[in-house]
């Protein structure tokens, strides 16, 4: 690794930890990200605040042994290169299969299947070593090769994975020659030596334009690290670098895997981890819980939170996240279309209310630009009040001088989303906005959630808002429900994306943010704090803002 | 008899084709596509529409239900287990055999591995309701319905009627926090796995039963009480009790087996619902049943698995009624089947 000297990005964040522009927590996010081990940032911090720097806790030892039973949804899990959903799915090959990077539930990112890895100053070239005890289950070391592969499948538009939003800015180009089949240009690698392999343990990015979450981003869910002989396909007794195997699946019911010997992190404490399908009804888990069917589950829903909380043997877990619920309007279509409408939904939402009745307060206000407080580069903007008459005049001069009536498309399956909706609703229909709820099941909405015109989505943390932003509402993204496309903020977001000054890029932050507000195609009224409840016995266990579930770090207690 | 047993056997086998057909045009009408679901909203869209062809989805209608007939009797091979189109379709039985319900899309297993797996627990659970629900509902019925008003028949009405207007959803929540939270006498779900907290099979059992023998007993127990107590007011009764025979014989010999023409079919009847009827009651216990595959298969748009799920289902509802048909010549001279 180098050393932080030679680097001017981590000269230049130690000298704002020095001048309290940034605090601690920012500059080892940001010092991490650049390659500095967490370990090397924290000391470092310490260094140059000359506060005390306390050592990160001993490891504890752990209880050996036991399956661990926790609560899921089994959907189907076949393709982790295109996985859209990340709490469910991903939860479950992530126990076989891994990442190249780990950010953890603070926002520092640390080493995993990669071992190291340098920026030049320019933020453009990005060169990883990989660890070179990691074996597949079949006992194949892992290589540069494997990596590659995944990296290029990922790229590639007919794979259709969400990679492409985050990393098409960097990594791809149009090529005119080739036509998709709706006749666009299609994106291909901007430079055929973009991923390169430099030796067989070593390979590298090089970037098209600057970009500062190249790690963060090897953490996305879909890009998990697949073996190249199972061609993108997961399934039992796939090969994973992990510590378990997947031995038992089948969809709406349960998942199975077991450890393995010889793990390259030390093999894991419990035996097993069995997860199980409760259901659409959140009230099964609850009583999965109460009577320790279960010992804990993925993620709980504040719904279920009055209940869990009562019930002694469990334990609260908790974090502040970038998690949220947007209410957005896809801009090609009528009425959204016309840019006042879309500012008057706005005008007419008291976040306030909003916030204590979908969540009981477990979360914060919105400020409908979809950047959270929890984000290192949040720029707080003056807070967006709810201005009734302004709503009503807007609408007006759109053409609705009798208020509007519309449809809103909701899944089933949230349900502190579907009561967010329910408060907006009534909040709109102050302004004379008439919106009609169309309840689905999740599973049909995910079907449509980017077609229909007006929908609750739910996205959920990035450690970065520039990577939801990416992946949200760049023009053409895949995920760009709302078909939002805005040249200035493109070029706003390309130019944060390679902004490692953070006082600069939050300068960025605020005209994004401003544009989202003014123009943008969404309603945000919360943020919220994502939590669960294990068995007191669950050791080891703490709460991901992105709701990630890691066998290899719990151990299970005796009853 | 044996004609009429033909005869009802011959409209099955009608009422099954109409019904599965409608199955077919239904399902037609319904949002979303298959093969959008099972590659995921991110898909290219040309892959989805290369595996909408692959899995035969262009046909016409009649085209496409004529093929899954086909199959089903073992006519033709199942066309998606051809390894050719790479949709990794297997079945360990073969691809052309009698009662090949096709491929679960939703599941990516063949329908016969899925279903009966499901439909077992089901009629388990079902079964064991259906024993307490019967008994229950006798006994009670005719004691509140042989003295009509006293006392025994008012409190049997009140609590039949408070029973039965609850529905499962809110009986099943109520009794998991008296059992389950507050007593922890009993598990809260029952994913039918033993392990997760020590739970028996047998203790999983408790609570859903218990839950659809209080919604369907409070009903049939009114059925029962209203045909009993009509019975007792003919004057057939009154003259067999001013003949001297106790009440007890009057009831047991004369009342009874006259009053239970009509509750019958409703028993009969109550088989059916609990074979499909049964969804909310697996969803508040996360029970891996036949209603909640259903549900689920809906919901995907599976439809070889709705269409499996429906034969057996109407199958069962048919065999329920032939039965009652038999039943009601036995209970009654006057009715002769032919």
């Amino acid at each position: 690794m180098t050393d932080y000297r030679d680097n001017e990005h981590i000269s230049t964040l130690a000298r704002e930890l020095s001048e309290k522009k940034i605090d601690r927590r920012e500059f080892v996010r940001f010092a991490t990200l650049l390659g500095l081990s967490a370990t090397a940032a924290y000391g470092l911090a310490g260094k140059i605040t000359g506060e005390a720097f306390a050592p990160a806790a001993r490891a504890q030892a752990l209880p050996k042994g036991g399956t661990i039973r926790i609560g899921n949804r089994i959907k189907e899990i076949k393709n982790p290169h295109t996985y859209s959903w990340g709490g469910y799915d991903s939860n479950m090959s992530r126990q076989v299969v891994e990442y190249l990077t780990f950010t953890d539930e603070k926002g520092a990112t640390h080493p995993y299947l990669a071992e190291s890895w340098t920026a030049t100053p320019d933020l453009k070239t990005w060169t990883f070593k990989l660890r070179n005890d990691v074996k597949w289950s079949n006992g194949e070391p892992l290589t540069a090769d494997h990596v590659v592969w995944n990296l290029k499948r990922v790229l590639d538009p007919e794979v259709g994975s969400s990679m492409i939003g985050l990393m098409s800015s960097y990594m791809l180009k149009d090529d005119p020659t080739q036509k998709d089949a709706k006749g666009n240009p299609k994106q291909v690698l901007w430079d055929a030596n973009a991923i390169e392999k430099v030796d067989n343990s070593t390979f590298r990015f090089n970037c098209k334009v600057a970009q500062v979450a190249v790690p963060e981003h090897l953490f996305h869910y879909v890009m998990a690290i697949l073996h190249p002989d199972e061609n993108g396909v997961f399934q039992v007794g796939s090969k994973g670098t992990g510590a378990f195997e997947l031995v038992e699946f089948e969809v709406g019911k349960k998942a199975t895997f077991k450890a393995k010997k010889g793990y390259w992190g030390g093999d894991a404490n419990v035996d097993m981890i069995e997860m199980t399908d409760t259901g659409d009804d959140p009230t099964a888990a609850i009583s999965a819980l109460a009577s320790k069917q279960l010992h804990g589950l993925v993620f709980a829903d504040p719904l279920q939170y009055d209940a869990l909380a009562a019930l002694p043997h469990l334990q609260l877990y908790s974090v502040a996240t970038g998690e949220t619920v947007v209410l957005r309007m896809k801009v090609t279509e009528k009425p959204f279309n016309d840019v006042r409408v879309r500012q008057a939904m706005r005008y007419a939402i008291d976040q306030g209310p909003i916030l204590q009745v979908a969540l009981h307060g477990l979360g914060r206000e919105g400020q409908h630009h979809h950047t959270s407080p929890a984000h290192p580069e949040y720029a707080e903007l003056p807070p967006f009040k709810r201005d009734l008459a302004k709503a009503k005049q807007l609408l007006a001069a759109a053409g609705f001088p009798n208020g509007l009536d519309t449809e809103i498309f909701v899944p089933t399956d949230l349900p502190w989303g579907q009561v967010q909706v329910e408060s907006a609703v009534e909040q709109w229909k102050d302004a004379g906005i008439r919106v009609k709820i169309n309840l689905m099941p999740g599973a049909s909405y995910w079907d449509v959630w980017t077609k229909v015109p007006f929908g609750s989505t739910i996205w959920y943390h990035r450690p970065l808002a520039i990577m939801t932003y990416g992946l949200a509402y760049r023009t053409g993204a895949p995920w760009n429900e709302s078909a939002y496309s805005n040249k200035e903020f493109d070029d706003l977001l390309t130019q944060a994306e390679g902004t490692i000054d953070v006082n600069k890029r939050r300068e960025f932050m605020a005209k994004l943010e401003k544009i989202l507000q003014d123009d943008g195609p969404l309603v945000q009224p919360l943020f919220r704090d994502t939590f669960t409840f294990m068995d007191k016995r669950v050791k080891g266990f703490s709460m991901h803002p992105t709701n990630y579930f890691f066998g290899w770090k719990v151990g299970l207690a005796e009853a | 008899m044996i004609t009429f047993i033909g005869k009802r056997l011959l409209g099955l086998v009608g009422t099954l084709l109409i019904a599965s057909f409608l199955v077919f045009a239904v399902t037609e009408f319904s949002p979303g596509n298959v093969a959008r679901k099972t590659l995921g909203p991110f898909a290219a869209q040309e892959s989805v529409d290369l595996l909408y062809q692959k899995l035969h989805l262009n046909d016409s209608l009649p085209v496409r239900y004529v093929r899954w007939l086909g199959v089903l009797t073992g006519v033709i091979a199942d066309p998606l287990q051809d390894p050719a189109l790479k949709l990794d379709f297997k079945d360990p039985r073969g691809d052309r055999y009698f009662g090949n319900f096709g491929y679960s899309t939703l599941y990516k297993l063949p329908v016969n591995d899925v279903i009966w797996n499901r439909l077992g627990n089901t009629a388990l659970l079902a079964g064991i309701s259906f024993a307490l629900i019967v008994p229950l509902s006798l006994i009670f019925g005719v004691l509140a319905g042989m003295r009509e008003g006293s006392f025994l028949d008012r409190t049997i009405s009140v609590f039949g009627i408070v029973a039965t207007s609850i529905p499962e959803f809110a009986s099943g929540v109520f009794l998991v926090a008296i059992f389950v939270v507050a007593l922890r006498l009993l598990p809260g779900t029952s994913p039918l796995t033993t392990g997760g907290g020590g739970w028996s099979l047998a203790s999983q059992f408790v609570l859903p039963v218990a839950v659809l023998v209080l919604y369907d007993s409070g009903y049939v127990v009114r059925m029962v009480r209203g045909s009993t107590a009509e019975v007792m007011s003919k004057p057939y009764i009154r003259t067999a009790i001013l003949k001297g025979l106790s009440f007890k014989t009057v009831v047991w010999r004369h009342a009874v087996r006259n009053a239970m023409i009509a509750p019958f079919t409703v028993i009969l009847l109550q088989i059916n619902f609990l074979i499909s009827g049964v969804v909310v009651t697996e969803m508040v216990f996360a029970y891996p049943g036949f209603g909640r595959m259903l549900l689920e298969a809906s919901l995907f748009g599976d439809i070889a698995l709705i269409e499996a799920a429906t034969l057996v289902a109407l199958a069962v509802a048919t065999t329920t009624q032939l039965l009652s048909d038999l039943g009601y010549a036995l209970l009654n001279p006057q009715i002769r089947v032919g």
